[in-house]
């Protein structure tokens, strides 16, 4: 095998990112070889395996796993469409067809030949190793090899869906017939900014300069705009006096949990034996959530001004962000950001002659939602599969990167440490309500006629002024019927209901958007990612959709979520077919509620409440669908397929009832 | 527990059902129920490996003291301290006990995690068990019994995955099979330092696998199929030989080396199945090498000596043993030599250093000294089980087959007429087959042909190491006891009753009956064994010799 040493060098630079553990630099090892070589053989495996002193087995475990990685070549332009929900709504599935057919890639064949992988391959089976087809979505690439086409999962953009990527180019808006110009174009929206001024009822902080006329994510334009000036002020402080303002700030961390950051930090016990690493999170990756992308792309020093405070804060000496896999002109943008940064001497060794040193890397991920999860990170970071950990004993702050203490930040939470450092933690708890403090970066996509971002102070807008007033409304002669209000993870909420909160009864329209009233009404703010479905839509085809992604995105580690998190997928898949049976629905639920709080990490709820709350809050459209007789015991014969063919299933019947047999009790 | 030691240790006092118990500090809290008498199912975890925590089979309920505002705990009417119970279930496998931790084993919600892990693990699994090597001895069958439910509503089609894999030379992996515990990687990456088994792809399609280039050939592959709670890892030797519930299992000690690991074979109607290691953690752990757990196909070997020969001719026992006695007492103690074998028993070691006492032999003996290289794991460097047991009793020097530069000198020389030999292939000394054929005589006592039986004038069928009892001393100084599995074939006897007769029809009557009495006079005379008798050995063995004075060069478990 021979490696150019244009290739070779940047690997070996590649490594030197990564100076507690080689391990470290498997996945960006693996980009680079794919980079260049297309795809990635059981060779290069080896080969890399052999550079950083692993064993062979612990690089294949990462090419299998990270859906960004292919052992087989792709067309000389590849595409990949976003499936997830948003873009579903918009069209994405049609915009596939779209593009295979531009692209002259025979999309049935590459089915079929996927579903033949599913069962097994044999020349694979009586080899020694074995790897099927499994997690990924097939890769169909054209007769000519000139173009490949893959579906992948949320590529977080989803209110400017349907979205996809050629090649590394990101590209938005894309109409569902737009095949042609897809794949011919060779251009990217990645910097593109919104035309529309920002809403009156905003109130932009964090989103200050995105789309802001004039605006570059150069260094210089962030300096002329009184950029770092807040570092400087910050390093002038004592770092506990920071954390103390961050504590004072009231700030919840904006990655979905919520998690309030000072007391975070404060886990971290400075001055011991370990260093304390500190994790930018950029693996924006919860469906309907959309903010940190724009972040990266626009404004990327906002982001390395408030990961050097926040890490002098802790005092972490290395940090790293990790980016998303699908957001590779972002990695670029940070790099040069921090290059910029570096020369500046904000970074690197002795920043501002205080005698603090900083290294910050940027560190891509490389398709996989479980990344975001913060174990799960930690472990990708360190070269592993995405498997987060058990905590306890696993806590971050205690044991995290490389069994070290570490604060693991999202993007927009490191980004508000630089507001509250300018206006002072009590600043910036005006803003906002109480335990609810700051802005709120809304996402809102689907069904409204304006969707996009929309930076609030927290609980100032409801979700009906959200809706109808900032997004526009509805479209034209469509009714409001549903709402996920923090990332297709959480539980939707149904137009016409009413919540009781505290000693008062809202609508859904009347819910004010802050951290504390949406998990009183029975959801939660997650990620701000709301997205927004008119009366058009079936439910059981929305739930299906996300059923598939969160199937797709389990890590498979443990039990719960690894099977059932593809059973519901196949249920709703089944039940959408025809084949649906009259205890679907419960067991559905049923299957949710033995995911939900018996896994590892927050990903079973993530994946058990959108079907608790589908199932419970539109129940009479899963019934609609699920009309045959088929409880069980059901006659053995009966295949999922034939549930499907047959218009109605016989099965055994209470002789004194005449109903259907309750399932066999259990002993 | 007594006091004393309660005192070195410090104890936590844990609520378990309802009643409050002590362990000491560090005690996991799944081994903490079941101590208690609760057990709590799991098959990720394994009390030898790291807790990875995912098969959430072991989660239970949880609870730690209620405390005041002042976070002093709360306590409730019986003296005890009150729980806050934690709302979520939590996996026991990972936590250490702490102090008025309360733990409900069995409650309605643990009841409902076990129930609900039960259906997802098998709603993909083939549920093949009429065909499976594990059936019998499977976990998911023995939860499914004792967790699971009857009835399964699952209506789709299952997840494919690879069949019928050769991970290695000796494990099978049946993917479809697999729980995916990861119990078999991680005994791989911690235990056997050989990192070659992972899971590749995703999600539910995750499955166990090598890279080509580093398959699954360590000599421990075959512990990750003993490790296996399912039927996903399979020993390639023995799978669809014999149902499990077949197999007699009798508890005996490794033959393959000084480690003298703990095993247990399993047989039926005299012929040797599998061999599987048996927890003892002052030896083996639960370990067992894949080379000393395969070596058994030469017991049932077609070839066994199963008849007492002279001069060629078959003879009955009491013949072959006089004419033997008559071959020895012919002859002068100077012309005479015996080659025992560090693989013999200390019973049949003792009852050999009798008939050297009775032919004055004293210098004229010694055990064939076998080598190889140590593992650093279990596979000692002297691959006699028995060297410390032929060194306590006088056998050998310390430096075994130091005197065979002696007998090959004199068997050339003339002077040694007759050579005794217990199990050894006396070419292994030295001497070479022309020399054999100078010899007078030779009595070979041995359970295979060889070139020294093949010149024996009388030729004693004795019995292979799983068809006997007996004891041995291993290179730790670990006195352990060897259990019959099988009957020895034909006319063959056990080497002790050999060994007996031989010494009676020399020496006259010793009023040895039992092995129980070889023990016996043997602790009469050792001071190692004094007090002791086979049955007090048990079954996990007793120090005797003081591990420092166990030669260092050979003890590497």
């Amino acid at each position: 095998m021979i490696i150019p040493d244009p290739l070779l060098a940047k690997i070996d630079e590649a490594i030197t990112h990564y100076p507690v553990s080689k391990r470290s630099a498997s996945l960006p090892l693996l980009h680079l070889w794919q980079e260049h070589f297309g795809y990635i053989e059981d060779e290069a495996v080896a080969w890399i395996a052999q550079k950083l002193e692993l064993s062979p087995i612990n690089v294949l475990e990462l090419v299998t796993f990270y859906p960004m990685f292919r052992r087989q070549p792709a067309g000389k332009r590849h595409i990949r469409i976003c499936r997830t929900l948003s873009c579903a709504m918009a069209g994405s599935y049609r915009l596939k067809e779209a593009v295979a057919k531009a692209a002259g890639i025979d999309l049935e064949k590459w089915r079929r030949g996927d579903s033949e992988a599913e069962h097994g391959d044999q020349e694979h089976d009586a080899a020694h190793h074995v790897h099927n087809a499994g997690h990924g979505n097939p890769i169909a690439v054209s007769e000519d090899g000139n173009f490949s086409v893959e579906f992948v999962e949320c590529l977080a953009s989803c209110g400017s869906a349907p979205v996809a990527m050629v090649d590394d180019l990101f590209r938005e808006h894309v109409g569902p017939d737009e095949g042609e110009i897809l794949i011919r174009q060779q251009i990217s929206d990645a910097t593109r900014k919104k035309v529309l001024p920002p809403h009156p009822r905003e109130k932009r902080l964090v989103f200050k300069n995105i789309d802001r006329a004039g605006w570059t994510n150069d260094i210089e334009c962030y300096l002329n705009d009184g950029g770092y000036e807040d570092l400087k002020k910050a390093f002038k402080m004592k770092p506990e006096e920071i954390v103390d303002e961050v504590k004072r700030s009231g700030l919840r961390g904006r990655g979905g949990a919520g998690f309030p950051c000072g007391v975070k930090w404060g886990f971290i016990k400075r001055g011991g034996p370990k260093p304390i690493y500190l994790i930018c999170n950029a693996d924006e990756s919860e469906p309907g959530t959309f903010k940190d992308r724009y972040i990266i792309h626009q404004d990327p020093h906002q982001l390395i001004e408030g990961m050097i405070i926040s890490c002098f804060a802790v005092d972490a000496h290395l940090a790293y962000i990790y980016i998303r896999g699908e957001f590779p002109e972002g990695a670029q943008i940070l790099e040069k950001a921090l290059a910029e940064a570096q020369a500046k001497g904000f970074l690197g060794r002795n920043v501002f002659g205080s005698g603090f040193d900083l290294e910050i890397y940027v560190h891509r991920g490389a398709g996989a939602y479980i990344c975001g999860e913060e174990t799960g990170l930690i472990e990708s970071l360190e070269g592993k599969r995405a498997y987060p950990r058990i905590k306890p004993p696993y806590f971050p702050a205690v044991l995290g990167l490389y069994q070290c203490p570490t604060i693991v930040n999202n993007v927009e939470t490191l980004c508000d440490v630089k507001h509250i450092i300018s206006m002072g933690g009590t600043g910036f708890a005006k803003l906002g309500k109480p335990n609810n403090t700051g802005t709120r970066i809304l996402c809102v996509s689907g069904d409204v006629v304006r969707p996009g971002y929309f930076e609030v102070e927290v609980g100032s807008v409801t979700m009906g002024e959200l809706i109808y007033d900032l997004c526009g409304g509805l479209k034209e002669g469509r009714k409001l019927k549903a709402v996920i209000p923090g990332g297709s993870s959480a539980k939707v909420l149904k137009a016409g209901e009413k919540y009781k909160i505290k000693d008062k009864e809202l609508t859904l329209e009347e819910i004010p958007m802050d951290f504390d009233t949406l998990a009183a009404a029975g959801s939660m703010a997650g990620s701000g990612g709301v997205i927004v479905m008119d009366d058009s839509r079936d439910m059981v085809e929305m739930l299906n959709n996300i059923n598939e992604f969160y199937a797709h995105e389990s890590c498979g580690q443990c039990t719960p979520c690894r099977e059932g998190a593809l059973w519901m997928k196949k249920i709703t898949d089944r039940v959408l077919a025809g084949g649906g049976t009259e205890q679907d629905p419960e067991v559905l639920k049923n299957v949710a509620d033995n995911i939900a709080g018996k896994t590892i990490c927050a990903f079973g709820e993530a994946c058990a409440w959108p079907t608790q709350s589908f199932v419970l809050k539109f129940r009479e459209e899963f019934v609609a669908k699920a009309k045959k007789l088929a409880p069980p015991p059901m006659p053995p014969e009966y295949t999922s397929e034939e549930l499907i063919e047959h218009p109605t299933i016989e099965t055994l019947r209470d002789v004194r009832t005449g109903s259907p047999l309750a399932p066999a009790a259990t002993k | 527990m007594s006091t004393e030691a309660a005192a070195a240790v410090q104890m936590v006092n844990v609520q378990i059902d309802g009643v409050w118990h002590q362990f000491p500090k560090g005690t996991r809290v799944i081994e903490a129920c079941s101590q208690a008498g609760k057990f709590v199912p799991r098959y990720c975890y394994h009390a030898k490996l790291s807790s990875p925590g995912n098969c959430r089979m072991c989660l239970i309920e949880m609870g730690t003291p209620k405390l005041t505002p002042d976070r002093k705990p709360v306590v409730g009417a019986d003296g005890k301290p009150e729980i806050a119970w934690i709302p979520r279930p939590q996996i026991s496998c990972a936590q250490d006990v702490s102090e008025g931790l309360g733990v409900r084993t069995d409650s309605p919600m643990v009841q409902e995690c076990r129930k609900g892990v039960m259906e997802f693990l098998l709603i993909n699994h083939p549920l093949d068990c009429p065909i499976c090597d594990q059936a019998g001895e499977c976990r998911l069958q023995e939860f499914s019994v004792e967790y699971g439910q009857a009835a399964s509503r699952f209506l789709e089609a299952k997840v494919k995955k690879p069949k019928n894999v050769e991970l290695g030379p000796r494990v099978t992996l049946d993917a479809e099979r697999c729980i995916l515990c990861t119990r078999c990687i991680r005994f791989m990456q911690e235990v056997a330092r050989d990192d070659v088994l992972g899971i590749v792809d995703r999600g539910s399609f995750n499955t166990i696998a090598c890279h080509p280039d580093r398959i699954l050939d360590s000599n421990y592959s075959l512990n990750t199929v003993d490790i296996c709670p399912v039927g996903a890892l399979t020993s390639t030797d023995f799978r669809f030989k014999m149902r499990v519930w077949f197999l007699k299992e009798t508890k005996t000690i490794d033959v393959n080396c000084g480690t003298g690991s703990n095993i247990t074979v399993g047989a039926r109607e005299g012929v040797i199945y599998r061999i599987t290691p048996r927890e003892n953690n002052d030896v083996n752990g639960v370990w067992l090498p894949d080379s000393h757990r395969l070596n058994f196909r030469y017991v049932n070997d077609p070839r066994r000596l199963k008849q007492s020969t002279v001069k060629g001719q078959s003879v009955d026992w009491r013949t072959a043993i006089a004419i033997a006695a008559e071959i020895l007492k012919s002859k002068s103690s100077e012309q005479l030599w015996l080659v025992a074998s560090g693989r013999q028993t200390n019973e049949e070691l003792f009852l050999t250093t009798r008939l050297i006492e009775a032919l004055d032999m004293q210098k004229q003996h010694d055990i064939v000294p076998r080598t190889g290289q140590a593992d650093g794991l279990l596979v000692a460097a002297d691959r006699n089980p028995n060297t410390s047991g032929a060194r306590l009793l006088g056998l050998c020097t310390t430096k075994p087959g130091s005197r065979f530069k002696k007998l090959v000198d004199g068997v050339r020389s003339g002077t040694i007429k007759v050579i005794v030999t217990l199990g050894e292939d006396l070419t292994r000394t030295g001497l070479t087959e022309a020399d054999l054929a100078r010899l007078e005589a030779i009595i070979a006592l041995d359970i295979l042909p060889n070139q020294t039986t093949a010149h024996a004038t009388v030729l004693l069928p004795a019995s292979a190491w799983c068809e006997k009892r007996g004891s041995m001393i291993n290179l730790k100084g670990r006195l352990q006891r060897l259990n019959r599995a099988v009957n020895p074939p034909g006319e063959a006897r056990d080497d002790w009753e050999i060994l007996r007769d031989l010494v009676q029809a020399v020496a006259g009557s010793n009023g040895l009956y039992m092995i129980e009495d070889v023990f016996k006079a043997m602790a009469a005379e050792v001071p190692e064994f004094a007090g002791l008798s086979l049955s007090r050995i048990g079954d996990l063995g007793i120090q005797v010799i003081k591990e420092k004075a166990a030669p260092s060069e050979e003890a590497t478990a």
